[in-house]
């Protein structure tokens, strides 16, 4: 008897988007303050990738609005406990975070840099936030299996985080930067959060059981398990973990890391609407 | 706030005329709908952005004192939840509480994000593609001291419109009533203001379990858990910050 919102593809794309961006982000932000100098070439990547993907999520989410043009009404009013209204107004502040340190990763003077750094202790905040709130929204929904997933929020923030460090990582191999010891670096950083995600996704589904039925069973459950469980996260681990110095492989894995990221969006959501 | 304003919908006064849901779209000038078939007297389904007033049409074998098959009529509406979690979900401010109590949207502010929708424990809130905001009963002419049309137009007096407290204190009477007379399963739905929601200031008697009515037996608000899951996922963020902090320091301090 439940009614069911309707959001369909914009709304995929802006969780996988709005995660790769917010990871992305918190990833740079890491590697600025706790790397080395060459690390921020890591640290340019992530900025500049995080900014032209928060103006992408920006868009769909306008335009899945039933009246695109009364967004700014979601900025006339504030709810603390409400992922939405929050969610709307952190997609606006991170965007202007991303900008400034899109700016500041091109100055090559020091105290541009440790400004920067320290904006982006900040910036990370909302980052984070961005990666993990879309969950959060959906499991504080009247849906079922939506509402019943207490770790719903924690899943797409690992993935947030997993599929933000394998963009950064296939933008460094794409453009000749898969040399040095920062590859290694998020390759390694890739590596922990699909292993964290891998564990949040056991417990969510150890944790729902029969209530996981809609992306575990039914036309779902091939894509969930091939897609996302197998092609998504076990063969790219496995492919990081035994690549070794072939680095074509760890450029596949994070394509894949990347593929299972939008399976997982497009399972979840879709999972009560189809 | 003013005395809180509620309606009893008592079902067993319920004849299955559909006054109501006449004078709901009339009144409130509800355009025309396609009928789907549902398998029995009852159009539409499910509550749609131009259908608030919905009389269900329910068989139910063995629900009368005498063993044989009920056929249970129940006039449904938006519940107008003490605890809304439309209303908790709207990030405009277009949903809004009025100072008698119900739950309105204003349709010069959504902007159609649906969360809404997806936040009714009762599925009753609809996305109207065509004005692209959200609608649902807005407990019609009360402002001006009429009443709700489909509670004006009732012709057994099973939808009543009044002042909440003296709502209730009828209703318990009247389960009273009814057990007296052998329904044993008759009870009151959302009137506790204790109970699930905060009470519902559209309540109910029903002759049967709430589950026959395809109502949920304990519905509960959406918004519970947003400090549970919040704290979960910061769990993840601590986790998956600390295994990158860690990734990046791996040669030693500064690295340089």
């Amino acid at each position: 008897m439940l009614k069911v919102p309707g959001w369909e593809m914009s709304i995929v794309w802006y969780f996988f988007l709005g995660g790769i961006a917010g990871g992305a982000y918190f990833t740079a932000a890491i590697a600025d303050n706790f790397g080395s100098f060459r690390d921020r070439a890591v640290a340019r990547v992530g900025y500049l990738l995080s900014l032209p993907l928060v103006a992408v999520c920006g868009v769909l989410l306008i335009v899945d609005l039933g009246v695109p043009t009364r967004f700014m009404n979601m900025m006339l009013h504030f709810k603390f406990w409400d992922p939405m209204s929050i969610g709307a107004w952190a997609v606006g502040i991170f965007g202007a975070f991303t900008f400034v340190s899109s700016v500041l990763s091109f100055t090559a003077s020091e105290s541009a840099a440790s400004l920067r750094r320290r904006i982006s202790l900040v910036g990370m905040l909302f980052g984070f936030f961005l990666a993990g709130y879309t969950g959060v929204l959906l499991s504080n929904s009247a849906m079922p299996f939506w509402g019943d997933s207490r770790l719903m929020g924690a899943l797409f923030l690992a993935s947030g985080g997993s599929t933000g460090m394998a963009a950064v990582a296939l933008i460094m191999f794409l453009s000749g930067r898969s040399m040095g010891e920062s590859w290694h670096k998020i390759e390694v950083a890739d590596r922990f959060s699909m292993l964290v995600e891998l564990l949040v996704l056991a417990i969510f589904l150890g944790v729902l059981g029969s209530a996981a039925q809609p992306i575990t069973s039914g036309h779902l459950g091939p894509l969930f398990w091939g897609g996302l469980v197998g092609a998504g996260l076990i063969v790219p681990l496995l492919l990081n973990f035994f690549g070794g110095r072939m680095r074509a492989l760890g450029a596949v894995s994070a394509a894949l890391v990347l593929l299972g990221g939008f399976i997982l969006r497009y399972v979840v959501v879709m999972s009560i609407q189809g | 706030m003013a005395r809180t304003l509620a309606m009893f919908t008592d079902t067993s006064l319920c004849i299955g005329c559909r006054a109501c849901q006449v004078a709901c779209k009339q009144w409130n000038e509800l355009g025309l709908e396609t009928p789907e078939w549902t398998g029995t007297y009852q159009n539409h389904a499910h509550f749609t952005e131009k259908t608030f007033r919905l009389v269900r049409f329910i068989e139910a074998p063995g629900a009368k004192p005498n063993g044989d098959l009920a056929w249970l009529l129940m006039s449904d509406v938006c519940k107008h939840c003490a605890q809304a979690g439309c209303l908790d979900a709207c990030p405009t401010g277009a949903i809004y509480r009025t100072e008698h109590g119900t739950v309105n949207i204003n349709q010069d502010v959504c902007n159609g994000c649906r969360y809404c929708v997806a936040s009714c424990p009762f599925g009753v809130v609809s996305f109207n593609e065509q004005t692209g905001t959200a609608k649902k009963c807005t407990f019609c002419r009360i402002h001006n001291g009429l009443g709700p049309a489909c509670a004006k137009a009732c012709p057994t007096d099973s939808i009543q419109f009044g002042f909440r407290d003296d709502l209730v204190a009828k209703a318990n009477k009247r389960v009273e009533t009814l057990k007296g007379m052998g329904f044993k399963d008759a009870q009151l739905y959302g009137a506790d203001s204790g109970g699930f929601l905060g009470g519902l200031n559209a309540f109910f008697l029903l002759l049967a379990r709430p589950a026959t009515y395809n109502l949920p037996e304990h519905p509960k608000l959406p918004q519970r858990n947003v400090v549970v899951d919040s704290l979960l996922s910061i769990g993840s963020a601590i986790l998956v910050g600390v295994g990158a902090m860690l990734a990046f320091r791996q040669r030693g301090k500064g690295g340089e």
